[in-house]
């Protein structure tokens, strides 16, 4: 019985398969498997983002759920009058449920934060990027982003990773031998590495010789970085072939040896017909 | 002399998919064998391990997942380990997800642990669920979550949670653990969230990100960090050894670690023979 279950195997294993078909060459079931693996992943963020955050943060801020009893003011009635036209048209006018803009408002917050419409605006004009004649105001948008990013990054990255580090390369001598020495070769390292990227003098003579150890510690730190990087990949290859042995039983139909029978049967024949292509013609 | 040479020659100059094979098989023979084998704890995981172990008792943690299918078997392991670890010495777990996919994995992590533990929702944990803003996020849960979050994973909103009411911000917390496979993660909880408020923190990252996280350990910034599928299988270890009960045959990383190895080995008689033929080849053209 093929149930949903066994239909998402035989898909994991094809695409698995898709995926690792690229080491033999550049091929139309690699290239399938890319193009889904981009749209469901762009598609899924979007969507997420827009009910994760956008809906309840921005316009649950903007347009609270009221109580029904409550009498509005003017403006109060004008801006829900507003959020009903949304609610409205993003209904495809009425014909399917409000599911963005509900009746009466947004469950979560209680007062509306009208400086809320900054950010609203901001990002239409994100948008308009797809209009040319109008795409020059997203550069307002993006402004915000850069500025507001760049200041709340500052400040953490240089508490964190600036003085605190700076504090620890440090020699304490009231500690042990072990730690003296580590913390030497460590305040060292940092020396000789920032000296490297010290341009403002030729590296002849000392700023040469300090700049050389520089660069031992920096290999060092690529070495290590490398080695991790390989562990890495081939943790993810184990979790790959964990699943594929895991569903080459019976329980899932066999499925991995079905597709890569099927697969290394049409990749076969690509192969030939692309040979074949390939071959000067005979005069 | 001069044939043993050219065996060499040969060699080095292989085809790179014959490297591939060589690859696949030492990684599939060692699962489907399923050699079981302890592995050698390191002062990181240790560290870990013995911070969950002495959190007081009705300690509230935050664990946030920060990774995805594609960086699953190395942290995936870490979470069910982790989240295992701190059921069982009976403290409390709010998880949040700074990236999209980590909703996936926090559900299934929880589905996986909190019914054999009989734990409760709402009551043990609380899954928040994912934000997209990446520092903005981590400002946010520092500062108010309730501003941030308005309903959880489940859409409960917050204030309806028995677990939530006496949590503010992450000044209520005792640890953040941060499962982190690159940006946004570990680094941005440091700098945001728990350098500026003096909490607790611990990791467990992809292998790629470990050289990232360690200046931060060397400084006590982060009490310990689980690195890649090692640090895993270290932690699993670790609980089985606390908890005799655990079943062995439940630890992916311990599983996956022959094959590690092994492939290792491929790769390093591999990189050796790339360049004793490059040696060779440069003293033929000299």
């Amino acid at each position: 019985m093929f149930t949903i279950e066994i239909i998402g195997v035989w898909l994991a294993v094809l695409l698995t398969f898709s995926i690792f078909s690229y080491l033999y060459d550049d091929n139309p079931f690699y290239k399938a498997a890319e193009h889904l693996f981009v749209g469901v992943s762009a598609g899924y963020v979007a969507a997420i983002s827009f009910w994760q955050q956008v809906q309840p943060n921005l316009f649950g801020r903007l347009w609270p759920q009221i109580d029904p009893q409550t009498e509005l003011s003017i403006f109060g009635k004008a801006w829900y009058f507003i959020y009903d036209v949304f609610g409205w048209i993003t209904s495809l006018f009425g014909i399917l449920e409000r599911g963005v803009f509900p009746k009466g408002g947004i469950e979560g917050h209680s007062d509306i934060r009208i400086i809320y419409v900054i950010p609203f605006i901001l990002g239409i004009f994100m948008l308009l990027r797809l209009f040319p004649k109008v795409g020059w105001l997203a550069r307002w948008a993006i402004a915000y982003i850069v500025g507001m990013a760049s200041g709340l990054r500052l400040y953490a990255y240089l508490n964190s990773n600036v003085i605190e580090q700076i504090k620890a390369s440090g020699v304490d001598f009231s500690a042990d031998w072990f730690t003296i020495i580590n913390k030497i070769i460590i305040l060292v390292g940092t020396i000789a590495g920032l000296m490297y990227f010290f341009f403002s003098k030729e590296h002849k003579g000392v700023v040469g010789k300090i700049s050389r150890i520089g660069i031992y510690f920096l290999m060092i730190s690529f070495g290590a970085h490398f080695g991790f990087t390989v562990m890495g990949r081939i943790s993810l290859l184990i979790g790959r072939i964990y699943d594929l042995i895991k569903f080459s039983v019976a329980q899932y139909y066999n499925a991995t040896f079905w597709i890569m029978g099927i697969m290394i049967i049409i990749l076969a024949i690509w192969a030939f017909k692309k040979d074949k292509q390939k071959q000067p013609e005979v005069v | 002399m001069n044939k043993f040479l050219d065996l060499f020659i040969k060699l080095g100059s292989v085809d790179r998919r014959i490297i591939f094979v060589l690859i696949a098989v030492s990684v599939t023979v060692p699962l489907i064998v399923s050699v079981d084998k302890d592995v050698r704890i390191t002062a990181n995981s240790q560290a870990v391990f013995d911070t969950v172990q002495e959190l007081p008792v009705n300690s509230k943690v935050l664990i946030s997942f920060e990774y995805g299918p594609s960086t699953k078997p190395e942290i995936h392991p870490m979470s069910l380990g982790l989240v295992e670890h701190i059921f069982r010495n009976g403290h409390k777990i709010c998880a949040t997800a700074l990236w999209p996919d980590g909703n996936f994995m926090s559900t299934e992590t929880f589905n996986t642990i909190a019914p054999k533990l009989n734990k409760k929702y709402g009551i043990d944990y609380v899954n928040l669920g994912y934000k997209p803003g990446a520092e903005a996020v981590i400002k946010g849960i520092a500062s108010d979550i309730a501003t941030l979050y308005t309903k959880d994973l489940k859409d409960n909103v917050l204030g309806a949670i028995p677990m939530m009411k006496d949590i503010k911000n992450i000044n209520d917390f005792d640890l953040v653990i941060s499962l982190s496979a690159g940006f946004p993660g570990t680094m941005e909880w440091v700098q945001f969230a728990c350098d500026p408020n003096d909490i607790p923190m611990c990791s467990g990252c992809t292998s790629v990100q470990v050289t990232e996280v360690l200046p931060y350990i060397e400084n006590g910034q982060v009490n310990g960090v689980l690195a890649g599928m090692p640090g895993a299988a270290e932690y699993e270890q670790l609980i089985r050894e606390e908890f005799t009960d655990m079943d062995r045959s439940s630890a992916m990383a311990l599983k996956g670690m022959p094959a590690q190895s092994i492939a290792h080995i491929v790769i390093v008689l591999a990189i050796a023979l790339g360049n004793i033929t490059y040696f060779i080849q440069k003293n033929r053209k000299k």
